[in-house]
């Protein structure tokens, strides 16, 4: 009886975080490593049979061909993991991210090539590798598009696992508000308060709360993890030492200092950060400034 | 006579400073707004403070520690938009306590160099406010302007917040009512619980005499950054105040620098700097900066900053 009543308090309480969110987001954080480990291997799987025909080859044993994918799956995963294509910030359908897959998968089918040669010294055909890598490329691109679209769905669903306080109303916000709901962004607007005090009830149905004097509360009843700064950038360092006591994330809009035409990016400057916006210039001259 | 003091305000402009506390008990010159002005305060008139649920244990503490008699009248609001604005304030205590004597009335976050026994010997049964010239009329913009009669002292139009002011002569968080107009300031508060200047273009508009002190000593109405910072640069002039406990070492300081108990200052460059108690400052410069109590800073430069409580800025982690 007292192991039921265990096994039930142990059961509410993962509903109850995986209600709020606490085990929803590393949940799926889980279950998307694993399921790209199993489609890498799985892309390689196919490959043998599209290169070997739909028959298992005594010449070239599956299982040594799977094996040698598994050895190399964590090299593609851990490849992956270091471009934060997996971030929570990033959208997957962008080019960009395309690219980052296409690279780990060139090391994970490296890494194949390696570990089955190591293994067997021989190779049974370079074009298997090609085949495996496209296939890998397009399997794992594919499969990031759906699992972008249902995470999102996931923890959006309410309460939002990620709930954002904006901080300022301005066009700018006013925008931003707007692109995280189209988008449907993991992180979901709740709350907005502004230095100055605003007429506007709501900003695309996310309600305006008051001024900054209502900061402590509002964190505390929303449950909010980001602040975007959207304004008022003499408030930066004490909306800044009010994210770190609370353990949220800060975002700050590049418009806050100026920035408003999309052309910044975060540099290293002798490996100090630095947001850098250089004059316009040729194309090419991107991989050089 | 009873004095009332207005501290039912949520500062919100002077966030964060006062996050946790009345706009009326931020510290000028080393001792609270409010000190400065109960201690002009005549001793034997009663004095009433008025302020809001947020910042009552505040006020009580003030009293404690300072040693002041003064009542503290709870408002029970902890929000600025359901809260019963100044004269609506004013009125409910009037109404609650039966007060049937004359007033004088004080804006709890207004700084007044002027003596107040100077100003209360002026008062002849008529309705009198303190009425000081700040020179530009586009200042004046900002406050409820007061036209006297050439060559008098007598008040014959008030207009408040005025979009193109008359007169660079405002009125300050400093009046006195007789008891014969409160009747009129109760009705009043009724109709326009928030507009205490309102009460003189009421009082005037039903024919009451209303007279004006005029004086030409410091006077600071305390509701943004920079005005507490000039009120600071003129209530301390170029010098130190440093509360009990506090150690400065190997540290420039120029204009007012001001800080609290307990604090520790090391290696730094200050220029009109205010530190409330317990910060810790190494290796920092600082300019027009106003540091809330429990900061620590290290190796940071800040200019035009109000720094929230208990902030730890460390470039040397």
């Amino acid at each position: 009886m007292k192991q039921r009543i265990r096994a039930f308090g142990l059961l509410h309480c993962f509903s109850v975080s995986l209600y709020y969110g606490a085990v929803r987001y590393p949940l799926l954080i889980a279950t998307w490593l694993i399921s790209d480990l199993l489609l890498f291997v799985g892309a390689f799987a196919l490959a043998y049979f599209v290169r070997v025909g739909w028959i298992l080859s005594s010449d070239y044993s599956l299982t040594e061909h799977v094996i040698a994918a598994a050895i190399a799956a964590p090299v593609f995963l851990s490849s992956l993991l270091t471009t934060r294509t997996f971030a929570l910030t990033r959208n997957q359908a962008g080019i960009r991210n395309g690219v980052y897959i296409a690279y780990a998968c060139l090391l994970g089918t490296a890494a194949f090539a390696l570990a089955y040669y190591f293994m067997h010294r021989d190779l049974f055909s370079r074009l298997l590798l090609i085949e495996g890598f496209l296939l890998a490329c397009l399997a794992i691109w594919m499969w990031h598009q759906g699992f972008g679209q249902l995470s999102r769905l996931v923890l959006r669903r309410n309460p939002p696992v990620f709930r954002a306080l904006i901080v300022g109303v301005t066009r700018e916000s006013h925008r931003l508000i707007e692109t995280l709901k189209r988008r449907h962004s993991p992180i979901v607007p709740v709350a907005v308060l502004d230095a100055r005090g605003t007429s506007e009830t709501s900003i695309e149905g996310v309600p305006v709360k008051g001024r900054l004097n209502k900061l402590e509360d509002v964190i505390t009843q929303e449950g909010i993890t980001h602040l975007i700064q959207c304004a008022d950038i003499e408030q930066s360092l004490n909306l800044l030492s009010t994210c770190r006591n609370h353990g949220i994330t800060y975002l700050l809009l590049p418009s806050v200092l100026g920035m408003v035409e999309r052309d910044e990016r975060i540099e290293t400057l002798e490996g100090q950060p630095v947001t850098m916006v250089n004059p316009r210039e040729r194309s090419w001259m991107w991989f050089f400034r | 006579m009873k004095a009332f003091i207005l501290a039912g305000g949520f500062a919100t402009r002077l966030w964060p400073l006062t996050e946790r506390r009345a706009k009326p008990l931020l510290p000028l010159a080393g001792r609270p707004l409010l000190s400065h002005l109960v201690e002009r305060i005549p001793r034997e008139i009663p004095v009433t403070i008025s302020t809001n649920a947020v910042f009552e244990a505040g006020f009580q503490q003030w009293k404690e520690f300072g040693g002041f008699t003064a009542d503290i009248m709870i408002e029970d609001t902890r929000h600025d938009d359901r809260k019963l604005g100044a004269l609506g304030a004013v009125a409910r205590w009037l109404q609650t306590k039966k007060i049937d004597d004359d007033l004088l009335l004080l804006a709890g976050d207004n700084y007044c160099g002027f003596s107040f026994a100077d100003f209360l010997a002026t008062y002849k049964e008529d309705a009198l406010l303190a009425a000081y010239d700040v020179g530009d009329r586009e200042l004046a913009k900002h406050f409820g302007t007061v036209i006297l009669e050439p060559q008098t002292t007598k008040v014959i139009a008030f207009e408040e917040k005025p979009a193109a002011p008359k007169t660079s002569f405002v009125s300050t968080g400093c009046s006195v009512l007789p008891k014969r107009v409160l009747p009129i300031l109760i009705e009043f508060a009724q109709k326009r619980p928030d507009n205490i200047g309102g009460i003189f273009e009421e009082l005037l508009r039903r024919g009451e005499r209303v007279e004006a002190f005029r004086f030409t000593e410091p006077w600071f109405d305390i509701g943004s950054f920079h005005s507490y910072l000039e009120a600071t640069r003129k209530v301390v002039g170029n010098g130190q105040i440093l509360g009990h406990g506090t150690n400065i070492q190997n540290t420039e300081c120029t204009g007012s620098v001001v800080a609290g108990t307990n604090c520790s200052i090391k290696d730094s460059v200050f220029q009109d700097v205010v530190l409330f108690d317990n910060c810790i400052v190494e290796d920092c410069h600082l300019r027009d900066c106003v540091v809330d109590s429990g900061c620590r800073l290290n190796g940071v430069d800040l200019d035009g900053q109000m720094l929230r409580q208990h902030t730890v800025l460390n470039t040397k982690h």
